[in-house]
C-alpha cells in the first residue's frame, strides 16, 4: 500500500468516527448529512466511471465491465438521493444496507484473495463478516422490536468498529507483486 | 528478461561479436545493472538520483501515481524496459488523446528508437553498450505492453494458455509474492487486478506474471489494447532473436559494421552452437544462468564470474568529485541519462507528457531539471569510450 492510501484509509476512518459522533449527538440531523455524503460520493464515483468507459476503457477488452459499474453506482446514487426525504427509518435501514452490501463484498474479495494465496484475507473476511452480522441484527432490532434508538446507536457502534478496521488496515505492512 | 540473459547471455553475445573477456564482462554487467540501478542504490553511492534506471518493489509501493510520479516512473519504465516501437502509432479506431499517448508507449522490437539507442552507444563507453543491449534484449521480451501504468494497455483477462509439445494448457494465476512459479503445472504469480488506470499494479507486464521473463516460455492471450485478437507470445524465437540481434548491435559499436539496420541479425556467429542454444532456450527452468554460463565460457574459454552488486560501489563513492565519471558506475550513469533524455525527448515531441519534460525544452530547463542538464552536458562529453 502506498503512503497516499494509508493517508486516504486514515482520513476515511477518522471521517467514519466523526459521523458516528455526529448521529450520537444530533440524530435526527446526522443521518441526513450522512446519506447526502455517501449519494455524493457514490453520484462522483459513477461519472467517474462512465467518462472514464467512455474515454479510455471502450477500448480495452472487457471494459464494458466498467460501464457497468457506472451505471450500478449511478443507480444507488439515485436511489440513495430518493430515501433522503423519506423518514429516519428508511435512511437507516438504506444504509444498514449498504453497510451488509460493503461487507458481503469484503467476504468475497477475501474468498478471492484467498484463492489465490494472496495475504492478509482473513481480516477481510472476518471484518465483512462482522459487518453483515451486525447489519442483520440491527434491521431485525428496528424492524421487529421496534428499538429505533438502538439501531442508531448499533449503527454508530458498526460505523466506529469499520473506521477501526481502516484505520488498522493503513498500518499494517503489505505484500506488492511487481514484474522488473 | 532475467539477470541469466542480462547477464550471462549479453557476455556470450558480445565475445561472438569479438569483444574481449574483460570487455565482455564490463558489458554484461552494466546491462544487468540496469535491473539494480534504483534511487535506493544511487543514494547509497550518493549518485544523481535522476539516473535511476529501475524502481524497486518498496519504492514502487511509495511511488505517487500524480502526474509527476507517473512522469518519473514511465521515464524509467520506458527508457530501459519497453522502448516505445511507434510514437506516431493511431489505435484502429477512434480514440481519446489520453488513450492514444498510452498506446503509442507499447513496447515492441525493431523499432526507429532502438536504432537510436543503438547509435547512442557508438563511440560510447562499453556501459553504454551494456544499457543499449538490455533495452535491446527487453524489447523482445516485453513486447506488447507499455512502460507505463495503464488499465486499459497492459491489462490482462483469463484467456491465457501456454503453448505446451502436447497441447494448450490454461494458466493459472495467483498472487503470492513468496510463493515461486511452478512451470511444471502452468502456475505462474502476477499482480493483482485493480481497477484502477493509473495503478501501479498495472506497470508494463505485471499482469502477465513474470511469463515474458522466461525464454522456454510460449503463451496465448488477449492484449487488454488488442480489440480481443489473440496473440501468441513465442519467447524461444523471440529470444533468439535478440541474442542475434545483440551480436548484430555489438559488431556495429566495435566498428565491425557500418551500420545497424533494424531486423538485421547474426544468426552465421551462433551457426555453430546452434542446438545448444536452441537447448537453453527451450528449457523449462526458472534460471538458465548456468547454462548460459557453460555456452559463454565454452565461447571465450575463461571463467566467467558471478554478478557482484557491490563491486563497483566504493570505487564510485570514494573517488573525489572530478574523477567520479571516469569510474565504472560514473560512466553508467552518465550512459543512463543520455538514454533516458533520448527516450523522453522522442517521447516529448510526439505530442505526450506521460515522460515529463526532456532537458531541451522550455520546461525541462527549470527549477530541478537544471541539475539534470549539467549532468547530461557532461554525459555528452565524459560518456566517451
Amino acid at each position: 500500500m502506498k503512503y497516499w492510501h494509508r493517508i486516504k484509509n486514515l482520513g476515511i476512518g477518522l471521517i467514519c468516527i466523526l459521523f458516528a459522533l455526529t448521529l450520537v449527538i444530533a440524530p435526527s440531523q446526522g443521518f441526513y448529512v450522512v446519506a447526502m455524503i455517501l449519494c455524493i460520493s457514490l453520484f462522483g464515483y459513477a461519472i467517474r466511471m462512465l467518462w472514464y468507459y467512455f474515454t479510455m476503457a471502450r477500448h480495452m477488452v472487457g471494459g464494458k465491465a466498467i460501464v457497468y459499474q457506472g451505471i450500478i453506482a449511478l443507480d444507488l446514487a439515485l436511489f440513495a438521493s430518493s430515501v433522503i426525504s423519506m423518514s429516519k427509518v428508511y435512511i437507516i435501514l438504506y444504509l444498514l444496507g449498504v453497510y451488509a452490501f460493503s461487507g458481503a463484498i469484503d467476504m468475497l474479495r477475501a474468498m478471492e484473495a484467498k484463492r489465490f494465496d494472496a495475504p492478509s484475507w482473513k481480516l477481510k473476511f472476518v471484518s465483512g463478516c462482522v459487518m453483515v452480522a451486525v447489519a442483520a441484527a440491527l434491521s431485525i432490532l428496528g424492524l421487529f422490536f421496534g428499538a429505533n434508538d438502538f439501531l442508531v446507536y448499533g449503527y454508530c457502534v458498526s460505523l466506529v468498529y469499520s473506521a477501526v478496521i481502516r484505520i488498522v488496515g493503513a498500518f499494517r505492512r503489505t505484500s506488492v507483486v511487481f514484474i522488473q | 528478461m532475467n539477470a541469466d540473459f542480462h547477464y550471462y547471455a549479453t557476455y556470450c553475445a558480445a565475445q561472438l561479436a569479438g569483444y574481449s573477456h574483460a570487455e565482455s564482462l564490463d558489458i554484461a554487467y552494466s546491462a544487468c545493472f540496469v535491473d539494480f540501478c534504483s534511487k535506493t542504490l544511487l543514494s547509497k553511492i550518493k549518485a544523481p538520483l535522476s539516473a535511476a534506471t529501475t524502481q524497486l518493489q518498496l519504492e514502487l509501493m511509495d511511488a505517487r501515481t500524480d502526474a509527476a510520479g507517473l512522469q518519473d516512473i514511465t521515464r524509467i519504465w520506458s527508457s530501459f524496459h519497453f522502448l516505445p516501437y511507434n510514437l506516431q502509432a493511431r489505435p484502429k479506431r477512434r480514440c481519446s488523446k489520453k488513450y492514444r499517448n498510452k498506446f503509442r508507449l507499447i513496447c515492441n522490437p525493431n523499432s526507429a528508437l532502438l536504432e537510436e539507442t543503438v547509435r547512442l552507444a557508438k563511440g560510447k563507453s562499453l556501459q553504454a553498450a551494456g544499457i543499449a543491449m538490455h533495452v535491446l534484449a527487453d524489447t523482445w521480451a516485453h513486447r506488447y505492453f507499455a512502460g507505463t501504468p495503464s488499465l486499459v494497455i497492459n491489462n490482462t483477462n483469463a484467456y491465457f494458455y501456454e503453448l505446451l509439445p502436447e497441447g494448450e494448457k490454461k494458466i493459472t494465476f495467483r498472487h503470492s509474492a513468496s510463493a515461486p512459479d511452478d512451470p511444471a503445472n502452468s502456475v505462474y504469480t502476477c499482480s493483482l487486478h485493480y481497477n484502477s488506470e493509473n495503478s501501479i499494479m498495472n506497470l508494463g507486464h505485471g499482469r502477465a506474471g513474470h511469463l515474458p521473463d522466461y525464454c522456454f516460455a510460449r503463451y496465448k492471450y488477449l492484449p487488454a489494447w488488442g480489440g480481443y485478437e489473440e496473440v501468441v507470445k513465442d519467447n524461444p524465437s523471440d529470444y533468439r532473436h535478440a541474442f542475434c540481434q545483440m551480436i548484430e548491435a555489438m559488431k556495429f559499436l566495435r566498428g565491425e559494421r557500418e551500420t545497424f539496420a533494424r531486423d538485421t541479425y547474426d544468426t552465421q556467429a551462433v551457426a555453430s552452437r546452434a542446438q545448444w542454444l536452441e537447448k537453453i532456450l527451450h528449457k523449462r527452468q526458472l534460471d538458465a544462468s548456468a547454462d548460459w554460463k557453460a555456452f559463454g565460457e565454452s565461447v571465450s574459454g575463461k571463467e566467467i564470474a558471478a554478478f557482484d552488486l557491490d563491486i563497483y560501489q566504493d570505487e564510485y563513492k570514494n573517488a573525489p568529485k572530478e574523477r567520479k565519471d571516469s569510474t565504472f558506475l560514473g560512466r553508467f550513469i552518465l550512459a543512463a541519462l543520455a538514454q533516458k533524455s533520448m527516450v523522453t525527448g522522442h517521447i516529448f515531441r510526439s505530442g505526450s507528457l506521460l515522460a515529463g519534460y526532456p532537458i531541451d525544452s522550455a520546461e525541462g530547463s527549470r527549477g530541478k531539471n537544471r541539475v539534470f542538464g549539467r549532468i547530461l552536458n557532461g554525459a555528452k562529453g565524459g560518456g566517451e569510450a
